[in-house]
């Protein structure tokens, strides 16, 4: 006589899926935030009559010590035009925008061969800034 | 006497929770993200060398210092410089006559260069800017 086998039943924990899910999540946002330039320390210059901005295919900042940034990455002018060229790749004009974010204290001689970068790469340029704060009335 | 019936014990669907984590970060993500950006966006000026100097005394020059704003020649402030800037403009049609040829100090504020560069571009100007490349000569 043939004894059976006992039936073992495997079935998945599901009680962990939400762990699971919560630590893939964190995984694609550390990824996401690799393109982040929120650490970046500056202070938008003033101005009226702005617009919103859209959305950027890049972000091109200098921060209060004149640091120049692609994406959050510290890089020189020099290597700047080609490393906007790649991202920019073969976008259709008008969906290219390069957000430009400058320390409003930031001399010419710094922001202005940053600019001329953007415009090698064929970038739509944008200046990101802040809204002029009126004047205190008396 | 009445017999008490005893309740079934409920437990919490366990297999939503991964369903629940997913939306409750999804929402607190959109919240941390929407903070819309403000801007203005310019046609990019093309670069000129400094010594392509070619149909130059045809356009607008403007020179910018941290203090002043020079528009051929003579040193205006911001209001002023807006209005006669508009006024120069007025007259020229063609977009190749409504280049503004701009040279900024090396020691102008990027707050005082897009006030400039904003009133050009209000009065119908195309900014273009005067870069100028430092080149080493070695003299022997």
């Amino acid at each position: 006589m043939k004894i059976p086998r006992k039936q073992f039943t495997a079935s998945i924990p599901t009680f962990a899926m939400g762990d699971i899910g919560f630590l893939l999540l964190i995984f694609f946002v550390i990824l996401a935030r690799a393109q982040d330039d929120s650490h970046i320390q500056w202070r938008p210059a003033q101005l009226e009559d702005l617009e919103a901005a859209g959305v950027p295919l890049a972000n091109v900042a200098i921060d209060s010590g004149f640091k120049t940034y692609l994406n959050g990455k510290e890089i020189s002018v020099e290597n700047l035009s080609a490393r906007l060229a790649a991202i920019l790749g073969d976008a259709p004009a008008g969906r290219r925008n390069v957000f430009l974010k400058v320390h409003r204290t930031a001399a010419a001689q710094t922001f202005e061969p940053v600019i001329e970068a953007i415009g090698e790469a064929g970038g739509d340029l944008v200046h990101i800034l802040e809204p002029e704060s009126e004047p205190p009335s008396p | 006497m009445k017999l008490r019936r005893g309740k079934p014990l409920v437990d919490p669907p366990a297999l939503a929770s991964s369903d629940i984590a997913f939306i409750l970060i999804i929402f607190f993500l959109v919240c941390a993200s929407v903070q819309p950006e403000t801007g203005r966006a310019q046609t990019l000026p093309k670069t000129e060398e400094k010594e392509d100097k070619r149909d130059q005394s045809k356009n607008l020059e403007v020179s910018i210092t941290p203090t002043t704003i020079v528009l051929n020649g003579s040193p205006l402030q911001l209001p002023e410089f807006a209005a006669r800037i508009k006024a120069a403009l007025e007259p020229k049609q063609r977009p190749e006559d409504r280049v503004v040829v701009v040279k900024s100090a090396p020691d102008t504020e990027y707050q005082q260069w897009i006030r400039v560069s904003k009133a050009i571009d209000d009065a119908g100007g195309v900014v273009t800017l005067e870069l100028t490349k430092e080149r080493t000569i070695t003299v022997e």
